[in-house]
């Protein structure tokens, strides 16, 4: 053992001379690399630890909170949703469609370890500027990964985002999320009970993928390192993991699993660690048993990352029927090794212990670190001038910007309809799907306001969850709980660090406000490459529920002559971010004021507002206001022939964004109904104007709307399609 | 022994594979390719001294390995 | 009338149970689940191949699904006139068992395409009948493989037995090459063998039939079945 191996493997030396003292013996080779996977960001959250634990992760309707695969909610009955988002960001980097599609692959063994059929994905990905080469290349092969896993797997792709800033230039970002159903009597856990419980391996056989992923995912890339990084990206196979979710599913069904884990990040040894630590039990499993693609070390068995794989701990008396549904699904399965009472990990090869150690040691004593932090300097207040905007030139920077046009040639390329319970595709306000034989609707969406962040990340925090909350009550749907997936760049930089905890701040605040409790979640640090950070990213993955899925909300215009009202409060143009990025072009965050204070008060009250109006059938559709205000948000609503025809006094607060802003469509028979209605509640309640076919009219400006539909529909494919790819 | 088993597309039918990586060739520069069409290569192992070897590796491609609509192949 | 039912899993068949619950709300009626390694089929009037990705795509589409111990029994009940509906894969699966012509090619874009389109009726058939021919069916695509090819003497043989069972079309029932997502041989969307008790389309009817998808005009091909 010496220096240069110890940083080798990630730790510093404090970190091993704390595993020194406590072992008082040197480690072994394999041993200093369970450690090194252990202990590294991406499984023991030494940096965001401290911080995570402020957030409120429970209530009456929370069954499982952080700490599992998956979190898990109630939706009554006898029915539960489990639900995660993780990130892939590093490997789809290095390799984008393998990375971006063993992300997905992972995402979903997270919720089927817990008894739960997956239902629906989500995914969240960021890029550079499009018009790098580099950025096609990603885009292409990150959408394909994604894809192809999910579409292999059989499992509908509902919904997302694809943002593109150059903060990700050389460290895109891919958040995949998934939400399974399961029945309350039949979640399965990762402690083991039994000890003689068999632990038994389930799944593809090892071989060298991802060795080191883990540690990968906590370095900081320097531009020259691809090439020496790719063999350790690991490369996914749907097909197995479809016979593996299948085989595994039927196993619980049958109640024959005792407890289960997948082999995620740092594979077979995390998986073990973590089974033995929530039993409060040990494990002793013998490497020799382990199905192999190609020969190990039994160091290399350890870090092996290779997809779909399973570790699950059995009674002996069920071996036999295991072992026969698994044949029928042609798994590979091997008994491995047995629950003990020792609370020690112990693996061993050839007849030697290789591995010997203190469960407590490699999780009770991993780090915890109190990072120093900068709070953000104070904003200045500035004064811009918006002479040079009018409504043609805000519209024109609006379709032009790849930010928000139609994304169909992305989801194009994911099955939304598969399971054929999809009631919202993607293109949505949220995507939709109903719980199979019942009659609940399940609405989930992911949401980030990077911008917002950097300027001021706890309240920008705070925006971002609201807008997840709207992005739901639009479609009628309750929102229950959150998965977030915290992307950001370097810790040891004070001022990113603050970000961090600010915004997690943010996030406990408007969480316990709304009582949305996190049950789930992900951290992924060092998102940097040459000193370059990634705008913070923290997330949302919001989850909600309506126990009727005939009531729910469609985005798009309905019928020509449909009126259209607005509540919300504009922001002045100077402190709407987004506005002053894309219409003015700033890009330094000191250029910017700082963010106006989110208004919970009026985001409850327009919710409430909402809910009672879909109860009485007021609303024929409905989207919420962000970025690129009212306008933006008329343009999502369009269809190839409805348009609309509005007036307002302000055009350019049509760009604005707004505070609890919402966009409703109604029958022009309850024109007055609605106008009595939220008068009755003290709603601001404005009337801007009405659907109309082959029309965009906005006061005195008419452009021509099969102009506008086909820009918008068009502009991002046309941009992205100069790369070609087979 | 090894046996390497080309499968290709047949010259009539539409390929569009070829196209796309001729495009992408001549965007990075590579103007000189041209006529490029995709395959897949299937390698196997057989026994040294198999009887009829031949005739096996027909049976296999025409069972299985091929699609005799709308592929052809070539033992390498 | 009513129609018995049975559905056949592969491994990575991922739409058996949509096809399942097409099934059993559109015929009033269990459907028996069959697994690729099963012998025999039970004795039914349908037999649905659902989409999918059986055995991965590896090789082929379809190719390793189209040599499972069970296509034996399908090539008999077929024989015998018993109907069947290859839906997706199970199209493929179907041309590469031979019991349907030509075979399923990558898409001309070369993407995956997942979205809903339009479809009409060309020749008639059981799987048909109940539909007008200027209606316009909306229904999802999903595939990697889906564009149609046969040689010139297939096509001409398909077109003398009017085995052409739908088209790709416009909202419009034009067939351009825009509403020919795929770039499928003569827009062809969906064949029949030439005893037309043999189904085999790209679209997915089991995603459009229930009041919450975007269209319904998926119960028309098993409403027309039914009689």
């Amino acid at each position: 053992m010496n220096t240069e191996l110890i940083l080798q493997h990630g730790l510093t030396l404090d970190e091993y001379e704390v595993i020194n003292n406590y072992m008082q013996r040197e480690l072994t080779m394999e041993e200093l690399g369970i450690f090194s996977a252990m202990w590294n960001e991406h499984c023991c959250y030494k940096t965001s630890k401290k911080w995570l634990k402020k957030l409120p992760t429970s209530n009456d309707i929370v069954i499982q909170g952080p700490g599992e695969n998956a979190g898990i909610i109630d939706i009554q009955d006898d029915d539960a949703i489990a639900f995660k988002i993780e990130s892939h960001n590093h490997p789809s980097y290095i390799e984008p469609f393998n990375g971006s599609a063993t992300g997905v692959g992972g995402i979903l063994r997270d919720i089927f370890t817990m008894g739960a059929r997956p239902i629906a994905t989500l995914n969240s990905i960021r890029f550079g500027d499009l018009s790098n080469f580099k950025t096609k290349y990603l885009v292409n092969g990150v959408v394909k990964g994604i894809g192809h896993y999910g579409n292999c797997i059989g499992i509908p792709n509902i919904g997302g985002e694809c943002e593109f800033d150059h903060s990700y230039d050389y460290n895109n970002l891919v958040n995949a999320m998934a939400i399974g159903h399961v029945k309350k009597d039949s979640i399965f856990y990762s402690e083991p009970k039994t000890i003689g419980g068999l632990i038994v391996y389930i799944g593809s056989k090892t071989g060298k993928d991802g060795i080191h992923g883990a540690s990968m995912a906590s370095d900081v890339f320097s531009e020259d390192d691809e090439d020496s990084k790719r063999p350790s990206v690991q490369v996914g196979d749907p097909f197995m993991e479809k016979l593996l979710m299948e085989g595994c599913l039927e196993l619980m069904d049958a109640k024959l699993i005792e407890s289960m884990q997948d082999m995620g990040a740092a594979g077979i040894t995390s998986s073990s660690v973590e089974m033995a630590s929530k039993g409060n039990l040990g494990v002793e499993i013998n490497l020799d048993r382990i199905p192999l693609r190609e020969p190990l070390t039994p160091y290399e068995i350890l870090l092996s990352e290779s997809q779909e794989r399973m570790l699950a701990v059995i009674l002996e008396e069920n071996n036999e029927k295991v072992k026969n549904i698994l044949k029928k699904w042609e798994i590979d399965y091997e008994v491995i090794g047995v629950v003990t009472d020792t609370k020690k990990v112990i693996f061993k090869s050839q007849d030697k212990i290789v591995v010997d150690l203190p469960v407590d040691i490699i999780v009770d004593s991993a780090p915890e670190y109190d990072r120093p932090f900068n709070l953000p300097l104070k904003h200045k207040v500035q004064k811009y001038d918006f002479n040079q905007l009018n409504i043609e030139t805000c519209l024109n920077n609006l379709l032009t910007n790849i930010n928000y046009s139609h994304k169909a040639w992305v989801y194009d390329q994911y099955d939304s309809t598969v399971m054929g319970d999809t009631i919202f595709e993607p293109g949505s306000s949220s995507g939709i799907v109903k719980v199979h034989k019942t009659n609940k609707a399940i609405g989930a969406t992911t949401d980030c306001n990077p911008l917002y962040i950097r300027i001021n990340p706890e309240q920008g925090m705070a925006h971002t969850v609201v807008e997840s909350y709207r992005n739901l009550v639009s479609s009628n749907i309750k929102p229950m709980a959150i998965t977030n997936n915290l992307n950001f760049a370097s810790p040891l930089d004070q001022n990113i660090m603050g970000e961090l905890v600010l915004s997690i701040h943010g996030l406990k605040e408007t969480a316990k406000y709304f009582d949305t409790p996190i049950v789930s979640g992900n951290v992924s640090l060092y998102n940097q490459t040459n000193d370059e950070p990634i705008k913070p990213t923290p997330v949302i993955g919001c989850v909600g529920f309506n126990e009727n899925y005939r009531s729910v909300i469609p985005t798009h215009f309905q019928n020509d002559g449909d009126q259209i009202f607005m509540i919300g409060k504009p922001l002045d143009l100077a402190e709407s971010p987004y506005f002053l990025q894309d219409q003015l072009g700033l890009s330094n965050i000191n250029e910017f004021n700082d963010l106006a204070k989110c208004d919970f008060a009026l985001e409850k009250k327009h919710q409430d507002f909402l809910f009672q109006m879909f109860e009485k059938n007021m609303i024929k559709s409905c989207n919420d206001i962000s970025r690129g205000g009212p306008i933006h948000s008329l343009i999502t609503m369009m269809t190839s022939k409805l348009g609309f025809h509005i007036q307002h006094s302000d055009e350019l607060s049509l760009f604005s964004e707004y505070l609890a802003g919402y966009i409703m469509i109604i029958d022009q028979n309850n024109s007055e109904s609605i106008v009595k209605e939220a008068q009755a509640e003290c709603i601001d309640l404005m009337h801007l104007g009405s659907v109309k076919t082959d029309t965009i009219e906005i006061n005195e400006f008419q452009p021509k709307f099969n102009i506008v539909y086909e820009v918008y529909k068009n502009n991002f494919s046309d941009k992205i399609k100069n790369y070609h790819d087979n | 022994m090894r046996v390497k088993i080309l499968v290709r597309l047949k010259k009539q039918i539409l390929e569009p594979q070829g196209k796309n990586i001729e495009e992408s060739l001549n965007n990075l520069g590579f103007d000189k390719c041209s006529n490029i069409r995709q395959g897949k290569l299937i390698e196997l192992d057989l026994p040294d001294g198999l009887e009829d070897r031949n005739t096996y590796i027909k049976t296999i491609c025409d069972k299985l390995l091929v699609n005799n609509i709308i592929e052809e192949y070539e033992v390498l | 009338m009513s129609l018995s039912s049975a559905v056949i899993t592969f491994p990575g068949s991922n739409c058996d149970r949509d096809a399942q619950t097409y099934l059993e709300a559109l015929t009033g009626q269990d459907t028996h689940k069959v697994w690729h390694k099963d012998v025999s089929l039970p004795k039914v009037d349908l037999l649905i191949i659902p989409g999918g990705f059986s055995f991965g795509d590896y090789l082929r589409s379809g190719a390793m699904a189209s040599k499972s111990p069970i296509i034996n029994d399908v090539l008999k009940h077929a024989d015998r006139g018993g109907y069947i509906i290859g839906i997706c894969n199970g199209f493929q699966i179907l041309t590469e068992i031979g019991l349907l012509d030509g075979a399923l090619n990558r898409n001309i874009n070369l993407k995956f395409l997942a979205k809903n389109c339009f479809i009409k009726k060309n020749h008639d058939n059981h799987f048909n009948k109940k539909i007008l021919p200027d209606h316009c069916l909306s229904i999802p695509v999903a595939h990697n493989e889906g564009s149609y090819y046969n040689s010139e003497e297939g096509l001409k043989s398909l077109e003398d037995n009017q085995q052409i069972s739908f088209l790709y079309c416009d909202e419009k029932g034009n067939t351009t090459d825009q509403s020919n997502l795929n770039g499928s041989l003569n827009h062809i969307a969906g064949i029949t063998n030439k005893k037309k008790n043999v189904l085999g389309l790209m679209p997915h009817p089991e995603r459009a039939f229930q009041d919450f998808h975007t269209s319904q005009d998926g119960q028309l091909i098993l409403e027309s079945l039914l009689g």
